[in-house]
């Protein structure tokens, strides 16, 4: 081996040795930082990580230029190189796992050993596993890049040297600075926002999703990288800290901008650490282990969790805001020159627009005018202009001024129903007012839920913004009228897989503009949507229960009449009401629909309570939201709105003799018991259970309830209680008045396809006339059918002919092929009675009257077996007869049978329809004259 | 190994989770679908304006047994979802080739 070839190797070990010696300064730091006993606030504040990470790396490059061959050789040749720190490198915030990047910096030409430079010194952090960019360019190559590409444009901004040759540095940025960003300093500018805009819709907003992105979403760190670039283009910063020195921001906004951003990169290396590589989306399951290294602890029912991402969202909260500010600025900046400081008057003294941002002008009218605070949001809701940055200062400072009178009075109550108005999904008046602090101001208990993170896969904001979102829902859906584009929005910015069930239902976005439009007092809708989740800052109890208390103290304070108060209190209490019984209850049964009417009552409000749920709903996430729910909970509100509308089954009056009916039950019920206590019969035993005895009455249609006499009630309770597992049972009464020859036979069994069309079936089978004839569902899964039947003719053997029928209905039930034959025993013809002109038969279909049923009325001439020719036609079409009353006028019959298809459903096909008649009026005999 | 694929109402699904948990199992697929079946749809009037409803929401459950618990799953989730009326939905029972565990690379039933 040659002495050079020794002196090479003894280099290269060298090189060796000080990218080992990173990679233990780096284990060592990152040890430290990962073990800190605790990392409580202070902790936080006082983030040492970033900054001597750095510092470890340029010493690296520092060493190991120092003993470059190659390097040297360069600068020897007249052709030095520098090396240039970019991007966060250069800012100096070195996260965990942050690429290094780098410029080797040439001034005009690129050597030829260039790339065993580049070897020397860039390999080396390769191999010690450390993610490194580099560029090699020339002072000119940089000035054209970065003019081309934006990207480049933003790096550069951060550069900061190194090593090597400082003057080749220095005269990059002088000539970066006269040539870019001096001379075009307003097109830099606006690539700057424009570039944002493209990241928020790519990323989301960091501040309300519940896995936010910590560096790229709109409040995280590239927020305040926007504010440093910004800086840097319009001055000449060279520091953070310089961001208050130089005046852009105030001291106090500097110092929350430092809090904010220590926390935000203590949680990101922690993150780099735990998931083992570069990683800046905080996924859900990382979040627990985070809130755990940090030290966060469950308090009072608030998860350690809930309480951590609270915080980050608060964090980046500011910064958002933060940036915001300074966006506008720069917008504002460039249209100063066009319009002056010109000012216009609004509706209130002491507030103007100028240069299109809403003013206090003069601040100190203030003091006597507090209520100009709430105006000057009503007018930049009302003009859809903003407040300007100063403004949003003002009303923060002024806030602590307002106090319970000023939220009582009467015109300031107004004033912020009129904001809560104007808070549409593009122009979002009462997010601003939220993070200026005035809308916890004038509502204290709404900062109960700032920032009040809800630790499930449904919700993707917080309490606060999802509160506002809902607010703004409710107002799209009015303006969306005509466009359903603004709604479109919403999904837009939850996430795209849900856009595709938007789109299917532009159709119902119509439906709630239209319902919309309907109410006449939108206010306590309003106020609910604002309100609906504000018992989840106490996390003790059910949230609409404690909100709806919380609730009603604002509404009362704000001088609501007690109509406006209860139904604020209701909406809030039963937001979830309908949801649930959507999805968890069988909505193509009519007794759930008669259920939510008789709890709603009025129609109005049922029509607030759906626009309150569908807009939660929307505003909580795709997870909630999507077109399958919609279709559910929609069918409910129809449903609920035609019972309703019907004022049948569900009025007061309804709810009134129910009631009443029930109570004569239960008083009947023990007066038997009592009377036949002597007997001690089972069956009457069972009734004094009262208890049991009122299940089972609310486990009853509400249309058996309202139209069975009590005592009749009683009679096929007992039956009921006395089926146990029979198929069936029945018991046969004589009218009251012994001279009758009408007998009623109650029948109680299992239901099953076909039980109402067999019991017609065996009735005309025994030559048994029935006269008249009621259907009712009986509790779960029970039918109750009551016939009206004249008697044998030889009533010798009465009993015995009762009992071969009731054989003969067990036959039936148990072999459908039984009454197979029957058929053929109808008559084809029939000739009225002499001096009749019989109205021709007639089937009607209504598909109007029910929400559930569809209704088959039939007109035809009596004759015996016409009940059973014609519920045998339901039956093989597969219709389930559900409510059936028959009778009989002289000759002509009317029967009306509410059915449901096989699939639980009503008849909409109209050629189903027609096959449904024409085979009914088939099975009818002619009438013959 | 079966699969056991069944579509019920939504509001059942408790009850058919709850009973076939009862009975051992554990795991399954639940999906959110939208069908039709023999009917079409329904519509709903509103202030004249027609809002059909083109399919009706329903849940579909799946879920991978031995060939010998078909069976007893198949009668668990009939019982549990019947509400005593027509229209409680369909049960289907398909073969399965063969299930592999993604993890581990196991085949067959022990990696159901």
């Amino acid at each position: 081996m040659t002495l050079t070839a020794l002196k090479y190797k003894k280099i290269e070990n060298q090189i060796d040795n000080d990218s080992a010696e990173l990679i233990f300064k780096r284990k060592e730091l990152i040890e430290q930082f990962v073990n800190r006993k605790e990392f409580n606030s202070i902790y936080i504040q006082e983030l040492d990580f970033i900054e001597p990470y750095t510092r470890i790396i340029d010493e690296y490059f520092q060493n190991i230029f120092a003993k470059s061959k190659i390097a040297k050789e360069m600068t020897l040749k007249g052709n030095p190189v520098a090396i240039v720190a970019l991007g966060g490198y250069g800012r100096a915030e070195q996260c965990v796992h942050s690429d290094v990047d780098i410029l080797i910096l040439f001034e005009k030409k690129l050597p030829d050993n260039t790339e065993a430079l580049v070897k020397e010194i860039v390999y080396p952090l390769w191999d010690a596993k450390l993610e490194t960019g580099y560029a090699v360019r020339t002072i000119k190559e940089c000035l054209t890049m970065a003019w081309e590409e934006f990207d480049i444009l933003t790096t550069m901004l951060d550069a900061r040297f190194i090593c090597g040759g400082s003057h080749i540095y220095s005269i990059l940025m002088e000539k970066f600075r006269t040539k870019l960003t001096n001379r075009y300093t307003h097109t830099s500018l606006n690539r700057l926002i424009e570039q944002s805009q493209k990241r928020y819709t790519d990323y989301g907003d960091s501040t309300y999703l519940l896995e936010p992105n910590l560096k790229s979403g709109h409040g995280g760190l590239r927020d305040y990288h926007n504010i440093v670039w910004y800086a840097r283009i319009v001055s000449d910063i060279k520091c953070r800290r310089d961001l208050e020195h130089y005046g852009f921001l105030s001291h106090d906004e500097f110092k929350t901008l430092e809090n904010s951003l220590n926390f935000i990169w203590t949680i990101r290396n922690m993150l780099h650490y735990i998931a083992g590589r570069k990683c800046d989306q905080l996924h859900f399951e990382h979040q627990v282990e985070l809130a755990r290294i940090l030290g966060y602890k469950d308090n009072n029912g608030h998860k350690a969790v809930e309480i951590f991402m609270g915080e980050l969202h608060s964090k980046m909260d500011f910064i958002k805001q933060i940036n915001l500010m300074l966006t506008e600025d720069i917008q504002l900046s460039k249209r100063a020159r066009i319009f002056t400081a010109l000012k216009r008057a609004t509706n209130y003294k002491g507030i103007v627009v100028r240069e299109r941002r809403l003013e206090f002008d003069p601040v100190e009218m203030i003091p006597h005018n507090l209520d100009l605070l709430l105006k000057i949001f009503v007018e930049s809701g009302r003009l859809k202009k903003p407040l300007s940055i100063e403004a949003r200062r003002v009303v923060g400072e002024f806030s602590y001024l307002i106090d319970d009178k000023f939220r009582k009075e009467p015109s300031n109550v107004e004033a912020f129903e009129e904001i809560l108005s104007y808070s549409l999904w593009e122009f979002n008046v009462l997010n601003v007012m939220l993070t200026t602090g005035l809308l916890a101001k004038f509502i204290p208990e709404f900062s109960l839920i700032i920032n009040k993170i809800q630790y499930n896969q449904y919700h993707l904001f917080p309490v606060d913004k999802h509160s506002i979102r809902c607010v703004q829902v409710i107002n799209s859906f009015r303006e969306s009228n005509t466009k359903s584009s603004k709604l479109d929005k919403i999904s837009g910015s939850l996430s795209q897989n849900i856009s595709s069930s938007f789109d299917e239902s532009n159709h119902q976005n119509h439906l709630y503009a239209e319902i919309c439009k309907e109410l006449r007092n939108r206010k306590t809708l309003l106020m609910a949507a604002l309100l609906h989740d504000i018992g989840k800052g106490d996390p003790a109890e059910e949230h609409s229960e404690r909100g709806s208390e919380i609730a009603r103290k604002i509404v009362m304070r704000s001088g609501y009449s007690q109509a406006d108060i209860d139904e604020v209190v209701f909406l809030i209490k039963n937001h979830l009401f309908l949801i649930k019984i959507a999805t968890r209850r069988d909505i193509s049964d009519e007794e759930t629909a008669v259920f939510c009417a008789s709890k709603i009552e009025k129609i109005a409000l049922l029509k607030k309570l759906y626009i309150l749920t569908v807009a939660d709903s929307m505003a909580t996430g795709p997870k909630a939201w999507s077109g399958w729910t919609e279709a559910l909970l929609r069918d409910l509100f129809m449903k609920v709105m035609g019972v309703m509308k019907d004022r049948e089954l569900a009025t007061k009056k309804a709810a009134k003799t129910i009631q009443r009916k029930k109570e004569e039950v239960l008083e009947l019920s023990s007066s038997i018991a009592l009377r036949e206590d002597s007997y001690s019969n089972d069956s009457t035993k069972l009734l004094i259970d009262e208890a049991k005895l009122l299940k089972e009455l609310d486990s009853m249609s509400h249309r058996y309830l309202l139209y069975v006499s009590a005592p009749e009630i009683v009679s096929h309770l007992n039956l009921y209680r006395q089926l146990q597992n029979r198929d069936f049972l029945w018991k046969i009464t004589s009218e009251d008045n012994d001279n009758s020859e009408i007998r009623t036979i109650t029948i109680c069994g299992k239901d099953k396809p076909g039980f109402y069309s067999k019991l017609a079936g065996v009735f005309f089978l025994n030559g048994l006339n029935i006269v008249g004839s009621q259907a009712y569902s009986f509790g779960n899964n029970t039918a109750l059918d009551i016939f009206k039947v004249m008697p044998p003719k030889d009533k010798i053997f009465e009993k015995e002919k009762w009992q071969k029928a009731e054989r003969e209905f067990q036959q039936a039930l148990n072999d459908d092929s039984f009454l197979e034959r029957l058929t053929d025993k109808l008559p084809k013809t029939i000739a009225p009675k002499s001096g009749h002109i019989p109205m021709p038969n007639e089937v009607r279909i209504d598909n109007e009257t029910s929400s559930f049923f569809t209704v088959i009325e039939v007109f035809a001439y009596d004759f015996p077996g016409l009940l059973f020719a014609i519920t045998n036609v339901l039956y093989k079409l597969g219709l389930d007869v559900r409510v059936a009353v028959v009778a009989t006028k002289i000759d002509q019959v009317v029967d009306v049978f509410y059915v449901k298809a096989i699939d639980n459903g009503k008849i909409d096909d109209p050629k189903r329809q027609e096959d449904i008649k024409s085979a009914i009026l088939e099975a009818l005999p002619l009438i013959t004259n | 190994m079966k699969k056991i694929e069944a579509v019920i109402k939504p509001f059942k699904l408790d009850d058919v989770k709850e009973a076939l948990n009862e009975i051992g199992i554990q795991g399954m697929t639940i999906t959110e679908v939208k069908g039709y079946g023999r009917q079409k749809g329904h519509k709903e009037i509103y202030r004249g304006a027609e809002y059909v409803v083109d399919f009706v929401p329903k849940i579909k459950i799946e879920i991978l047994v031995k060939k010998e618990q078909a069976e007893e799953v198949v009668n668990t989730i009939c019982k549990a979802s019947n509400t005593g009326k027509i229209g409680d939905g369909k049960i289907f029972v398909l073969p399965v080739d063969d299930v592999i565990r993604v993890r581990t690379g196991e085949r067959g039933a022990d990696a159901l």
